[in-house]
């Protein structure tokens, strides 16, 4: 039993292998099917990803094409070895970046005051908020909230971590950072948000 | 143990399984502690609760989202394309150029000293100008690209 069970992880592991390869060389080629199915595939993951790390609905969806653009032009950089997420992700991440510095002198690492980088409302007039959906309208206020103040370079990897539930090795390849620091920031950032939700608690 | 250091060990591991996973005697430990402490027992659920509602959350996209982005790409392999096809066609004129030139070269040079001759100028005179004849074309065609280049990334600047 345990020999079919580790079989078929090797096998499915194999599969992904494979699909990821076939990723890199499509890219690589820039095949324009390919790049169309993978719009539709990542379109929701990264346009939450970019929303949550701008704050910003419109300035989101600009980032989303202008990545896009960016996969097509550096495709040949993807090697299949890593997941495609990540690489994607990192793209996302930087262009983020290199945009505020533009605008602000500053890196996202430098936004340390969490108010100054707040998260997007995420309800509107026609749209429950997706935390709402999942919790209660109290809950779903206090979680927001407490995320709101959790800086920014913590809650980034909050959100690739619990949300993208993307792997450590994966977060330190978007960020360009060690695994250390990975784990550093998730810790300061799980404490952050845990203090905050109990603070709210006893409000 | 004290009794911070026991809550300070809870937290530790609280977090510790959120993010690597801990041993099975942590385990243990740790739900022994949150079944009798509560202020730990509420910290660990309202974490857990916040990071399960991040995990569902769905934020809406725009309606077209993936279709936008694909013409705009489809565009961009377009330009591409274009541009491939114009810079095929540069290096086939600067190669054609340089065989001019050096086809021409002893043509001109013995042009240029029957001028200088002719109008008894210094051999510098002859000599600089056979050789902005030579530099110049290929001064002009770098700085058409180089102007063809910030041109566009001029235009795909989008602080602007």
């Amino acid at each position: 039993m345990a020999a079919i069970c580790g079989s078929t992880l090797y096998l499915s592991k194999m599969a992904i292998d494979d699909d990821l390869r076939s990723v890199a060389a499509g890219l690589q080629r820039r095949d324009p099917e390919l790049i169309d199915r993978l719009i539709d595939q990542y379109q929701h993951r990264l346009f939450r990803y970019l929303v949550y790390l701008t704050a910003n609905r419109e300035r989101a969806e600009d980032f989303f094409q202008e990545t896009w653009i960016r996969v097509l032009e550096r495709g040949h950089q993807y090697d299949g070895r890593s997941r495609f997420d990540a690489w994607l992700f990192s793209i996302a991440r930087h262009l983020v970046i290199d945009w505020q510095r533009q605008k602000k002198a500053q890196s996202l690492e430098s936004l340390v005051e969490p108010q100054l980088n707040a998260l997007p409302e995420l309800t509107d007039t026609e749209t429950p908020s997706p935390l709402h959906l999942v919790l209660s309208h109290e809950e779903s206020i206090a979680v927001q909230a407490s995320l709101d103040r959790v800086p920014a370079i913590h809650r980034e990897v909050l959100l690739l971590r619990f949300q993208e539930d993307m792997p450590l090795s994966d977060i330190a390849r978007v960020l360009g950072a060690p695994l250390a620091t990975v784990k550093s920031r998730l810790y300061r950032g799980l404490e952050n948000l845990r203090s905050l939700l109990m603070e709210r608690q006893h409000e | 143990m004290n009794d911070e250091a026991i809550h300070s060990r809870a937290e530790r591991l609280i977090a510790q399984d959120f993010v690597e996973g801990i041993a099975d005697a942590d385990r243990r430990w740790l739900e022994q502690h949150l079944r009798e402490c509560q202020h730990c027992g509420t910290s660990a659920a309202l974490t857990g609760r916040a990071l399960r509602a991040l995990n569902s959350a769905v934020i809406p996209t725009p309606a077209g989202l993936a279709q936008r982005a694909q013409f705009r790409v489809h565009l961009r392999m377009q330009e591409r394309q274009e541009n491939r096809i114009q810079r095929g066609f540069l290096w086939i004129a600067c190669a054609a150029s340089w065989l001019f030139g050096a086809v021409s070269a002893p043509y001109v040079w013995s042009g240029l000293q029957w001028f200088g001759q002719s109008l008894a100028l210094p051999h510098l005179v002859p000599e600089i100008g056979f050789g902005l004849w030579w530099a110049l074309p290929a001064l002009v065609a770098g700085a058409i690209v180089l102007a063809e280049n910030a041109r566009y990334r001029r235009q795909r600047d989008w602080s602007n």
